[in-house]
């Protein structure tokens, strides 16, 4: 019989799980299962294998580098975060798009028409005060500068635009 | 905002297409601006850039209709519910508290809600089946709005929205249908399976979750990804209507055929009630008015206009009851006042 992984008493509960081809198995008694807050159930015999969800739940870690949405906590609202989400969990989203969408997978409607230079420039503007607080946090400072020079020079280019 | 409530009403069937059973069709697209985070994950600050950048279609002179804007913060809460059950904009614009507008037309028909749950929805909402006419209101206040923002879009996977469910086109069609005589003959299972074959949902009044009140359904299309915008309005308007349409109305002949008695019951019973009732739960009355409506459809009523009813579906609502009567009106005080509009409408 199995014992369990903390003391020598039997294990009742047994979690095994292969992550990137790494095999780990936990083996945990009653008392110790409990102390671990795992439910037992109305049985108290526990089998757990989690093979394609603690890949899932590995890679669910991951966040969108724009928004910090993770894939649990889109899988909790719902929602995604931003538009770089889509990007950032192509992989995971693709299956969950191909179930609400009827399989389908490609646009064949609309598209916008050009950026408006309006729009553009604002875009422009956003993406790189964006660029310029990360360059900042991470004491680049020389690129801060170059950023804040791009800065200036769309900003006086919207000026003349406006006049 | 002044917003009179009475005017155009988006139920007036009387003289549409197929009045008899659509009561109101309405497109819907949503859209997102590059470069922000979508609604839920954005900060005030987001929103009130977003709401600042959309603003400026109200000022455009090339946009296809005056908008009107309104913050919804600055309304007060009759308007608010007045907005919320004329279907104008959605409960949840309504009562959230994070920055956000509604851009109304000035027939009452096309509003832009902006920071929903996606930056940007765009409606126009029509009496009777009217299809091609709300895409073409939506698809031209789109084109004016994607000339003052960038739209978040992908090649691939078309307009990006919050939620995987509308991707693609982000466009949702939807009618409002009024189906008491499958009820009645006990087929409404035809339509169910009509809707699953053809992937088109179907809700109550009140949309997702919601119960059936007075035969009334709500049918739009699942699916936003894989097919155009005119193909999506086709599905409902020229695959999935008609036949639903003449099983509605064949299913009220074969009840005046085979059991017009039933019929004139169920009539004249909530003619009495309505007539004769002080105090009116919203639920009951839109029964009785959904079966009034059956029975002016089929001749069995000729002194109200079947008009009269479709309003009422609305007016007993209650913020329009508020607005009527007046804004102090507890909630206890609403079913007097909600039999005592009825009354005065159904006797006029």
């Amino acid at each position: 019989m199995t014992t369990c992984d903390l003391c020598e008493q039997p294990a009742i509960y047994h979690d095994v799980r292969i992550v990137n081809g790494v095999h780990s198995t936990v083996h945990l008694c009653h008392e110790h299962a409990i102390e671990a807050g795992i439910n037992l159930g109305p049985v108290d015999v526990s089998v757990v294998l989690e093979i394609p969800q603690f890949v899932e739940e590995m890679s669910s870690t991951n966040e969108c580098p724009d928004c910090g949405m993770t894939i649990a906590q889109y899988k909790k609202s719902a929602l995604l975060g931003c538009p770089t989400c889509y990007e950032a969990f192509r992989e995971q989203l693709a299956h969950i798009i191909a179930k609400v969408q009827s399989n389908h997978s490609q646009h064949v409607g609309r598209a916008p028409s050009q950026i408006s230079p309006q729009a553009d420039r604002h875009l422009k503007v956003r993406r790189l005060l964006k660029q310029l607080e990360s360059a900042v946090i991470q004491e680049k400072y020389e690129h801060a500068a170059s950023l804040r020079d791009q800065l200036r020079e769309l900003h006086d280019a919207g000026e003349e635009n406006e006049i | 905002m002044k917003f009179d409530p009475s005017r155009n009403c988006p139920f007036n069937s009387h003289l549409t297409p197929f009045g008899d059973v659509v009561l109101s069709s309405r497109a819907r697209l949503a859209r997102n601006l590059e470069g922000f985070p979508f609604v839920n994950r954005s900060t005030d600050s987001d929103c009130k850039e977003v709401t600042s950048l959309v603003h400026r279609i109200c000022d455009d002179p090339n946009s296809p209709t005056s908008l009107e804007w309104v913050d919804v913060d600055e309304l007060d809460n009759i308007t608010n519910g007045l907005f919320v059950e004329r279907h104008l904009t959605s409960a949840h614009l309504a009562h959230a508290n994070h920055p956000r507008a509604i851009a109304i037309g000035p027939e009452l028909a096309r509003s832009v809600m902006v920071n929903e749950e996606d930056h940007i929805r765009i409606q126009s909402l029509r009496p009777g089946l009217q299809i091609k006419d709300v895409l073409d209101d939506v698809l031209e206040l789109d084109e004016s709005i994607e000339r003052i923002v960038a739209y978040a879009f992908d090649e691939v996977l078309g307009y990006l929205t919050a939620c995987p469910t509308n991707v693609g086109t982000g466009a949702r069609f939807s009618v409002m249908l009024h189906l008491p005589g499958l009820r009645l003959i006990k087929d409404l299972q035809r339509v169910r399976h009509a809707c699953e074959a053809m992937g088109i949902a179907i809700r109550g009044y009140r949309g997702e979750g919601s119960e059936v009140v007075a035969d009334l359904y709500q049918v739009s299309n699942q699916v936003t990804l894989g097919y155009t915008e005119e193909q999506l309005s086709k599905i409902l308007a020229e695959d999935f209507l008609p036949p639903v349409i003449e099983w509605e109305r064949k299913a009220r002949m074969t009840i005046v055929d085979t059991n017009p008695r039933l019929l004139d019951d169920q009539t004249y019973r909530s003619l009495g009630l309505l007539q004769n009732a002080r105090i009116l739960q919203l639920e009951e009355a839109m029964q009785c008015l959904g079966n009034i409506r059956l029975g002016i459809c089929m001749d069995r009523v000729k002194s109200i206009e079947i008009n009269t009813i479709n309003q009422l579906l609305i007016e007993i609502h209650p913020a329009h009851l508020r607005w009527r009567f007046g804004e102090n009106i507890n909630d206890e005080e609403l079913p007097q006042y909600r039999s005592q509009l009825i009354r005065e409408k159904l006797t006029a």
